[in-house]
């Protein structure tokens, strides 16, 4: 059972919250997936920012711009084991539920999941390996970003995590890793702060236990 | 898109321009303040001083070893599929750019935010290819659409208001945008941008780190479209200035635990991202990436050999200069650089953009270091603006004036007979007071903001003769450092000096042959002749054997203390220039640290007395409780809003930049005002010549005096 430093949980916690991060606590991964039905059920269609040939169309969203009429939840990251489980529960709500091909719905999807590979109490960020272009997308594209971080791989700070970054890169294959602290922000017109100018929306974290 | 102004008289109708301009003066006040605060809050969760020191040596190191670092990274990044290119000048770089776009078949371009790419100026030259470019970063869109370069590195857009921001969407999309919701204006470039993400051939990035042991390139950024740009489009191109190579990721790492705080108060961005090899692209047949970094030299391996300038490698642009900068305050990016913004700017723009083009700019420095304090690096900022100085004085000549004057400052005997002469000829303009009331209004101009001081009738060093005292058994011996302000228009402020230090067992002494400290030639770009000064007062000091040298003007003993060593290395004269630059103690420092002055050594009247912190005492020097402590002694301190922001004065910046030194003097008016203080104190004369001037020429009604005056007023007998 690897260790939980909870000093460390409840530092990320509060660093993630300052900068609008969503976070809830859950026993293990399935708990997370059930989050995330429970999320994309919650929230609005997502909006389509640009023209999709297939896609059922709904009614114009607060930007202008027509509404998903079936919902998309995307996790390339997840074994396949818990990936069936997510497609099932999305199945049975009506959404659809992909692990590859998001370059067919650049116009937008609902929720992306990700699993971070650790986290960094002191801004409350997570690294998430986005190797697979699939995985970029699915936490690029949705306009909420549900990331699933177990407890044990939290680490104090930026520096502390060096030696794992460096072992994952340093194997002459390509990587792309990305750090996220927070949605996707502005402040570029007047300084007012102003979320989702890109990327998600909504960040959500689930700690995860185990 | 960009302008550099070619002569003074130009800059002075664009900086009045900009001066006129109520809603950046707002924006960038309502900045200034609240950036000061939360920076301050954001940092103390780490060592900022600690942090800051590792920064600058790495990158010291890496500068020293950047052709290793460079091949590692090439070896490392070809190895992971990467192209690596390497452009001696701005126009190469572009090349190698558009060649790539051509050789792909690439017809439309995203970009994420590249200073660099400004630098080199890429949009124009891929657009005369034919390419169609897109900015995507927000404030980098906006600009744009208004065919305009950026006002700052971090925040483009900050000259902009929303409504002009909704006028140029309405513009781009035809739909009528609503300029008071700033929410929905942001979402307006979320539709449209995606849309062009979509579209691209070809993304084009910044680079924040380039790491030589994986040849991975990094950007952070908050809206995420740098990830977009990195991920979407067939082609990835990533430019990076040579600047921008670092050994490890621990460096990288360690920097960012700054660049976010120092940017925008943040403890990280939304995204970092570190891209190590051409990836997965499904939009490509083969599934990869292709990739390309491009390393731009455009002067930096010159930057790099320069035992001096190397420092600026430490730069990692995050604009924190210019949050701080007072002048960036009042007249935003556009009038305080080229491409690049703020003090780091006016530098940057002598390296790569030649030296007309900053020729008029990089005079435009008050002096204040407020910059120093802050930078990321721990970069000499305002060393180097006036290193760049001297050598375009020396690049260009000097003007007759400017000889004229160097002449006169190297003869010491000469430069004082001509101020006693100035004592003798301004009698028909003082009619007996402090101030010169009755000059014509038409040889004031733009000076005309602050009644200018009276040069005294009897300098310090003629009457120190009947007025040095005698102290039997000193607990120490010092001598004082005049500066020509003390010594020749405010002499009382050292006879205040003189009293609270004999009184206290110090025995004073004021050596004859001491001149000007040499700091306002620097200022003018006069290297030869301050180093002249600069010898004539460490010779003139080093004949007693004193226990401190005690200065009244934060300026000079900033001067003395930090810059002597430096400007006189390599000079015979270098070990007594540091022995005394190591005695150099300011007044305050002196007579509470050292004497040990404390309440029950005053009479404490309770009058109600604000402190001005002159730039040079509470940066320069780095004091600030002793003259608080000391104020608190003697009466009752009363606290004034930004206490420790510059005056205007700047030596000479006042006599060159009169209609900023005005504004800024107005700002620091204003403050004291509002403490409701009927005296304000301060450490230096120059500050004293300023605020005394600004305050009896809009009739404040606060009396404006050093703070020796002070003590000595209430000091018990």
């Amino acid at each position: 059972m690897p260790t939980i430093n909870q000093a460390l949980v409840d530092e990320f916690r509060a660093k993630a919250e300052a900068v609008n991060a969503v976070v809830r606590e859950a026993a293990d991964l399935d708990a997370a997936l059930q989050y995330v039905v429970e999320t994309c059920e919650a929230k609005a269609p997502c909006e389509m920012l640009a023209e999709e040939a297939d896609a059922e169309k709904g009614p114009l969203g607060p930007n202008g711009v027509p509404t998903r009429v079936k919902r998309i939840v995307a996790a390339p990251c997840l074994d396949d084991e818990s990936y069936a489980k997510l497609s099932a529960a999305c199945e049975a709500r009506g959404f659809s539920c992909i692990r590859s091909g998001l370059r067919g719905h650049l116009a937008g999807i609902d929720v992306g999941f990700s699993v971070a590979d650790l986290g960094v109490a002191a801004s409350g960020t997570c690294m998430v390996n986005t190797d697979s272009e699939e995985g970029r997308l699915a936490g690029m594209i949705a306009e909420i970003n549900v990331i699933a971080l177990r407890k044990s791989e939290i680490y104090p700070h930026l520096p502390a995590i060096a030696e794992k970054l460096r072992a994952r890169m340093g194997d002459g294959t390509p990587t792309y890793t990305t750090f996220i602290t927070g949605p996707s922000r502005t402040a570029d017109i007047e300084r007012v702060a102003a979320v989702g100018v890109h990327g998600p929306l909504e960040l959500h974290i689930i700690l995860l236990e185990a | 898109m960009h302008s550099a102004p070619k002569n003074y008289s130009e800059y002075h109708k664009q900086l009045d321009e900009a001066l006129e301009d109520k809603f950046l003066r707002n924006t960038l006040d309502t900045f200034a303040v609240a950036y000061r605060a939360n920076r301050e809050t954001i940092f103390k969760e780490v060592d900022e001083r600690g942090l800051i020191a590792q920064i600058a040596d790495a990158k010291d190191d890496a500068c020293r070893h950047m052709e290793e670092l460079y091949a590692q990274f090439k070896e490392q990044a070809e190895k992971r599929g990467v192209h690596v290119h390497r452009a001696a000048t701005a126009e190469e770089a572009n090349a190698i750019i558009a060649r790539i776009a051509r050789e792909n078949d690439v017809k439309r371009v995203v970009k994420s935010k590249s200073m660099t790419a400004e630098e080199i100026q890429l949009n124009p030259y891929l657009e005369k290819e034919g390419l169609i470019v897109d900015e995507t970063d927000l404030g980098e869109w906006i600009i744009q659409l208004r065919h305009e370069g950026p006002s700052h590195m971090v925040m483009p857009a900050i000259h902009l208001s929303r409504y002009q921001v909704a006028e140029d969407f309405t513009r781009e999309t035809g739909v009528k945008q609503d300029a008071e919701d700033i929410q929905r204006l942001v979402k307006v470039a979320r539709v449209q941008l995606r849309r062009k993400f979509i579209a691209a051939d070809m993304g084009v990035s910044g680079c924040n780190f380039a790491i030589a042991e994986n040849g991975a390139v990094s950007t952070v950024t908050n809206e995420g479209n740098a990830r977009m740009v990195t991920t979407l489009p067939r082609v990835h191109v990533a430019i990076a200035g040579l600047d921008k190579l670092v050994p490890t990721l621990d460096v990288a790492l360690t920097a960012l635990q700054v660049l976010p705080r120092n940017a925008t108060a943040q403890r990280l961005t939304s995204y970092v991202t570190l891209m190590d090899g051409a990836g997965e692209c499904k939009a490509n047949p083969d599934g990869r990436k292709i990739m390309h970094v491009v390393f731009v030299d455009n002067g930096r391996s010159e930057i790099a050999r320069d035992p001096l300038f190397s420092q600026i490698f430490r730069c990692v642009r995050c604009g924190a200069c210019a949050n701080v900068c007072p002048v960036f305050r009042l007249v935003g990016g556009h009038k305080m650089g080229y491409i690049y913004i703020g003090a780091i700017g006016l530098i940057l723009t002598y390296f790569f953009h030649g030296h007309d083009k900053a020729k008029v700019l990089c005079q435009n420095c008050v002096g204040c270091e407020a910059c120093k304090s802050v930078c990321a690096g721990g970069i000499d900022l305002p060393r180097l603006i006036r290193e760049i100085r001297s050598r375009l004085t020396a690049e260009e000549g000097n003007p007759l004036p400017m000889s004229l004057l160097s002449s006169v400052m190297k003869n010491r005997k000469l430069f004082h007979r001509l101020l006693k002469y100035a004592a003798f000829a301004q009698k028909p303009f003082t009619r007996g007071t402090q101030f010169q009331r009755h000059l014509p209004a038409m040889f004031l101009g733009k000076h005309s903001f602050k009644a200018l001081p009276a040069i005294a009738d009897k300098s310090f060093r003629d009457r120190w003769p009947a007025l040095s005292p005698r102290v039997e058994n000193p607990r120490y011996r010092v001598a004082l450092f005049g500066g020509c302000a003390q010594d020749f228009v405010y002499p009382e402020q050292l006879e205040a000096a003189v009293k609270v230090l004999a009184a206290h067992g110090v025995a004073v002494d004021y050596p004859e042959a001491q001149t000007c400290c040499g700091l306002p030639l620097e200022m003018m770009g006069q290297r030869p002749t301050s180093k002249e000064v600069a010898r004539q007062n460490v010779e003139a000091f080093s004949a007693g054997n004193y226990d401190a040298v005690i200065t009244l003007c934060a300026s000079c003993a900033s001067h003395l203390k930090h810059s002597y060593p430096e400007i006189l290395q390599g000079d015979p004269l270098i070990f007594k220039a540091q022995a005394f630059a190591d005695k150099v103690t300011d007044f305050s420092s002196f007579v509470h640290d050292v004497l040990g002055l404390r309440p029950e050594d005053f009479n404490n009247t309770g009058e109600k007395t604000t402190y001005h912190a002159a730039c040079h005492i509470c940066r320069g020097l780095g004091v600030k409780e002793a003259p608080r402590a000391l104020i608190a002694d003697a009466a009752d301190y009363v606290p004034c809003n930004e206490e420790e922001v510059c005056c205007g004065f700047g030596g000479t910046y006042s006599m060159k930049f009169p209609e900023i030194s005005a504004r800024l003097l107005e700002k620091k008016l204003d403050n004291i005002r509002e403490t409701g203080a009927s005296r304000v104190v301060m450490d230096c004369p120059g500050c004293v010549m300023q605020i005394r001037g600004g305050a009896e020429k809009q009739g404040l009604g606060v009396k404006v005096s050093h703070i020796a005056e002070l003590l000595a007023e209430n000091m018990k007998k």
